[in-house]
């Protein structure tokens, strides 16, 4: 696991619902509130190992659910669903161009609040949706694919900062040379 | 591929999520206090940057625009004053009338003003976060006033902290009398709300209401959670389908919690 990235991805999922909870401007321009935690989690379950991308889901979900009226660890199953999905098929997914990020970013920003809203439902709460929902969900998609594209070179550039990154060598560097021994002893 | 790490993460996830729903309020609160403190740090440099440039900005304001808000605030505080003269005599009076007839004193509120930091991150739920917290007093319940009529109430309390449920969320429903009629309904959200927050529906009114559009809206101080009399809106249309039992009215709320910045938390 690396431990020093995956604290910095928190503390950036913390800063990040923060600054999405306490900026009034995109309420007032969209008329909807930006959710920074699917593009993050998209973005993570492209480069880290699942123990970083659980403890992603845990956590942001629960630091998250402090600052609204959804229940405890709403965006728990939905955050994880995705990490794990994206994680499992990251070979076959490609995201080494803007546009490919933009649409991985878009679907994660589809997914998640479908997924939420459902669970929602399914706990029989009443959550406010009317016809504006629609607006706030297309609204919600764009940012989440914007936020991915920013994200992603981000997550990158704090992957080579916080974490000592191995030399680069020309041969196997996991092969060890043992000397004065025959072969076949 | 090795599935172990993955079936790990995967069962401690479900696992989690299960005790997360399955959780009592109580205890679903608790946790919620105990996460939310992770946000402490970033609430005051919010706070620190917020108070930087608000004095950074009072020193460009020029004097001229000064002193002209200076006369303007004198002046009315002068007719406030005389008001408030009035209303105390008012005041002095009813207590004595409800002594002679031995009804319970009235309780007074102490309202204390509180500065938004954050909404709801979540577009289902019309909630805020207020700087105020169980540390500064701040008890669930309280009501939470601005521009002279309620906005809301709070919902949960946390040391430094509460955040506050406004008028249209579907978690806070309120007692609300109409002045004109006395006719008594329940304040709660419409799909409007989402678009418009100063939209709402008040429920239950009489099948036959005398209700008529403009007739405002006051808080009717059952269930003692609010104090009666706190203005709340207005009537904006009404909606009486024949053989219903009720009549549907569309409320206009009188404060865009949107465009606030400040609020006041009424403490007894």
């Amino acid at each position: 696991m690396k431990a020093f990235l995956t604290l910095t991805i928190l503390l950036v999922a913390l800063i990040t619902t923060h600054v999405a909870s306490a900026w009034r401007l995109p309420v007032q321009v969209l008329g909807t509130q930006l959710d920074p935690l699917p593009p993050l989690m998209l973005v993570i379950a492209l480069r880290a190992p699942i123990t970083t991308i659980t403890i992603l889901a845990i956590f942001g979900s629960l630091t998250q659910s402090t600052l609204s009226s959804n229940p405890l660890g709403l965006s728990l199953l939905p955050l994880y669903v995705l990490g794990f999905t994206v994680h499992i098929n990251s070979p076959n997914l490609s995201h080494h161009h803007t546009g490919s990020r933009f649409a991985l970013g878009a679907i994660a920003g589809a997914l998640i609040p479908l997924m939420s809203l459902a669970l929602l439902l399914l706990t029989n709460k009443e959550p406010l949706i009317g016809w504006f929902s629609l607006w706030q969900w297309s609204a919600g998609i764009l940012s989440s694919g914007l936020m991915a594209v920013i994200f992603y070179p981000l997550i990158e550039w704090l992957d080579k900062s916080v974490e000592e990154q191995p030399l680069a060598a020309p041969f196997d560097t996991t092969t060890t040379i043992i000397r004065h021994r025959r072969f076949h002893e | 591929m090795n599935r172990r790490p993955y079936l790990i993460a995967t069962i401690a996830v479900a696992l989690l999520a299960l005790t997360c729903f399955t959780l009592s309020p109580e205890n679903s609160a608790r946790t919620k206090r105990l996460f939310s403190s992770f946000y402490t740090p970033l609430f005051s440099a919010q706070k620190t940057a917020q108070t930087t440039s608000d004095y950074l900005a009072n020193q460009v304001i020029p004097r001229k625009t000064l002193l002209k808000e200076n006369t303007a605030l004198k002046r009315q505080n002068e007719i406030l004053e005389l008001k408030l003269r009035r209303l105390s005599i008012l005041s002095h009076e009813n207590r004595i009338l409800r002594q002679q007839l031995k009804m319970q004193p009235k309780p007074e509120w102490n309202p204390r003003l509180s500065r938004i930091v954050g909404r709801d991150p979540s577009n289902w739920w019309r909630s805020i976060q207020i700087d105020l917290g169980s540390s500064d007093g701040v008890k669930i319940d309280m009501p939470v006033m601005a521009n002279g009529a309620l906005i809301g109430r709070v919902q949960e309390a946390y040391l430094h902290r509460s955040r506050v449920a406004l008028l249209g969320d579907p978690v806070c429903r309120i007692s609300a009398t109409i002045a004109e009629t006395t006719e008594t309904g329940i304040l709660s959200s419409c799909g409007g709300t989402i678009y418009d927050p100063t939209l709402a529906e008040l429920l239950y009114l009489p099948a036959g209401t005398k209700t008529r559009v403009g007739d405002e809206i006051y808080t009717s101080g059952f269930g003692e959670v609010f104090p009666r009399g706190i203005h709340i809106g207005k009537i904006l249309a009404l909606e009486n389908t024949p053989g219903d039992l009720t009549t549907k009215a569309s409320v206009k709320l009188a404060t865009n919690p949107s465009l606030l910045n400040e609020v006041w938390v009424l403490m007894p």
